[in-house]
């Protein structure tokens, strides 16, 4: 049995730290992580609370795989009502946090409530704490990680936080664990900036539910399954910038283009092909706890670049880019400076904010810059130019302060496009920034971006293949409903979901799951329909929160300006043909709401 | 005449002795289809591709109706899926 059948539950208002027992039937419908935890906010909280109120709560989710010896088994997810969206937020991280909080003893850690004055949670096994955290609040990531590492003198103790940009209630903070790894999308960070709660430090030695030896061997036969991990732990990640922008859906100047002329300068040859300097921005890969993947990129900047010249702080190697944050923070803003988008993607984890967010909101800036909606009284002197790279990472640490115009880009693209009067600028769904495909060339992507949960997101469907293979609609709901329930269900595993493109396929997902949790998890037919019971049960929360139809849609861009070149050239999305069928597939009616015969089915009441 | 061919990812592990970071030439007869040129790079049957031709991709079924010219370029990428 992999759960721990634990649940850590902290309620800062009152200072109270209980531990209860894991709900185990909630346990075998919903299963872990992700799932788990949005059947637990489901169930304990309203909906319609505002995200940064003391009503909201946040969860810190393991699953049943979580630090097991199976591959990629370092995986959490991060359960609360999003700041940035208003919907129901899983932000998934990998590193060791996940692991760590696992191995002391918990499958759930559970925060309600507001601290009065700013804290942090210690946690070694059974023996929970809640500390001042005056000398740390104003600190960035990194900061607090190295004092309380140095205070507690414990080199395995892990850390899940927020920087100053999660104090100052940026929309889009993000919880960052293990000081590159984060828990990015949805403003996970200001919820948690909103409790006053600065981090949780964890340490773990009562280990994760002991397995016999035959299970663990098998695990190790299906690890060993996962035979085509060398591109990704080559490139990363990045290796799709060649793939979009030569099919022509890679996001470029704020969606204007889907093809960036700069692509070449930010791509896997140009992280490993040494500069005029000679200097190689990549030094190595990394990995999460338990990764045989390890698609990480560390990378150092070139000492001599603008960014980092007087700074030898930031002239160390540190988590570098990956395909999205080469998106946001390069094409998007028109940026072709590999050393920038990384000055700024280290930007980001230090001061704990979403780099694609970020980017997608600075892009957005940068387009109301250049069509006069703003100009340089209000950027406070910074020319906010598409393609400006020293602006990109002037603005990226102004708002990681909250400081200047910082503090307007720090509300993320759509509330930032209301303020200043060009609301169809902002290139969001629900709230949340594009990631890194267009959904003209890729329609299927669009129908995803219109319906994901948490709002726009390259990672709650799987349309990729669909897509790269044809621009014709027909198909593409089927593919993402299905998708949408297979990435629930290895979502609340505790795995992450690349090894699918590394040699797994679904089944040996389903097979781990099986190994580990008690009753037969075996079969397809239960992975489809517990990831299908989640999906549904996030529809519902949305819905409680007061999202319907109206959001499950794309900016006026998307649906009305056509691509200019590529495989999608000349076309629109067609979501108004894919959305109806979308929602029939699932079994919602023509609003999108789940009926009662679909809920009934799920077990969902 | 030779044909700039670019093989990305994984895909470049099947570029052919001494060819740069990921790019190639393949010589092939003057007036050969796209077909003939992709049946010349050593990628094996089993690794599926796309193709983009002078920056538009290319569907399978039209690789034998292309002729190629001297100063196409063409480029072979793996389907990976999104991060
Ligand atoms: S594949 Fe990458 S993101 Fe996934 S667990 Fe491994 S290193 Fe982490």
């Amino acid at each position: 049995m992999a759960w721990q059948q634990k649940i850590l539950r902290v309620n800062l208002s009152k200072g109270s730290c209980d531990i209860e027992p894991l709900n185990m039937e909630w346990a075998e419908a919903y299963l872990g992580s992700r799932g788990l935890g949005s059947k637990y906010l489901y169930e304990e909280m309203e909906p319609a609370v505002d995200a940064l109120s003391t009503e909201n709560k946040i969860i810190f989710a393991t699953g049943p795989l979580t630090g097991t010896m199976a591959s990629t088994s370092g995986r959490y997810t991060v359960v609360t009502k999003g700041a940035l969206t208003g919907a129901i937020a899983c932000s998934n991280s990998g590193g060791k946090f996940g692991g760590e909080l696992k191995n002391a003893g918990y499958d759930m850690l559970i925060i309600e409530g507001k601290s009065d004055k700013p804290v942090y949670l210690h946690i070694e096994d059974d023996k929970v704490e809640i500390c001042d955290a005056g000398d740390i609040w104003g600190k960035t990531v990194w900061e607090t990680e190295d004092i309380l590492a140095a205070k507690y003198g414990d080199p395995l103790m892990r850390f899940a936080g927020i920087g100053q940009a999660g104090e100052t209630l940026c929309r889009y903070a993000c919880v960052v664990n293990d000081k590159h790894r984060a828990a990015g999308r949805s403003g996970v960070g200001a919820v948690m900036g909103s409790k006053n709660l600065k981090t949780i430090a964890v340490r773990g030695t009562v280990g994760t539910p002991a397995a016999s030896r035959e299970v663990y061997q098998k695990i190790n036969e299906i690890n060993a399954r996962m035979n085509d991990r060398e591109g990704m732990a080559r490139d990363g990640t990045l290796a799709m910038m060649d793939v979009t922008n030569g099919f022509g859906s890679l996001p470029t100047r704020n969606n204007r283009s889907v093809r960036f002329e700069g692509a070449n300068k930010l791509n896997p040859e140009a992280m490993h092909t040494p500069n005029p300097n000679g200097h190689t921005n990549i030094v190595t890969n990394g990995a999460c706890f338990g990764c045989t993947i390890g698609c990480g990129r560390i990378c150092k900047i070139d000492p001599t670049h603008f960014s980092v010249k007087d700074r030898p702080e930031y002239q160390g190697a540190s988590g570098g880019l990956e395909y999205e944050t080469a998106y946001a923070l390069g094409s998007a803003c028109g940026v072709d400076d590999i050393d920038a988008a990384t000055f700024a993607g280290f930007i980001c984890n230090e001061y704990g904010m979403d780099p694609i967010s970020l980017g997608g909101s600075i892009a957005a800036a940068m387009e109301l810059f250049d069509i006069g909606a703003i100009d340089e009284s209000t950027t406070g002197g910074i020319k906010l130019e598409f393609g400006n790279a020293e602006a990109l990472c002037q603005i990226a640490e102004l708002v990681g302060k909250g400081e200047g115009f910082g503090a307007d880009v720090a509300l993320g693209s759509k509330r930032l496009c209301e303020k200043y009067g060009h609301p169809d600028l902002s290139m969001t769904v629900k709230g949340q920034e594009f990631a890194a495909y267009d959904g003209r060339s890729m329609q299927g992507m669009g129908l995803a971006y219109a319906t994901s949960n948490r709002g726009a997101c390259h990672l709650r469907a799987d349309p990729y293949e669909h897509d790269f293979d044809t621009t014709e609609i027909e198909g593409k709901a089927q593919v993402v409903a299905e998708s949408q329930r297979l990435v629930a269900f290895m979502d609340s595993s505790g795995l992450c979901l690349f090894p699918a493109g590394c040699g797994w396929g679904t089944e040996d997902y389903c097979e781990l799951v099986d190994l580990v949790c008690e009753g037969d998890w075996s079969t397809e037919a239960r992975m489809v329909e517990t990831g299908e019971r989640i999906w549904n049960l996030e529809k519902l929360f949305n819905l409680k929160a007061g999202l319907g139809k109206k959001d499950d849609t794309l900016p006026k861009r998307i649906l009305e300006e056509p691509a200019d070149v590529g495989t999608g050239k000349g076309l629109v999305c067609r979501l108004d043909e894919m959305l109806p069928e979308y929602y029939a597939i699932n079994g919602w009616d023509a609003e999108g709401v789940p009926t009662r015969d679909t809920l009934s089915r799920l077990g969902i009441d | 005449m030779d044909i700039s061919v670019t093989l990305f990812g994984g895909l470049r592990h099947y570029l052919p002795a001494g060819s740069s970071f990921n790019k190639c030439m393949i010589d092939v007869d003057e007036g050969s289809s796209l077909a003939a040129l992709l049946q010349k790079i050593p990628v094996p049957s089993d690794k599926p591709y796309m193709v983009i031709l002078n920056d538009e991709k290319v569907a399978s079924d039209h690789f034998d109706e292309i002729t190629i010219q001297g100063d196409d370029e063409v480029v072979l990428l793996p389907p990976i899926k999104g991060g």
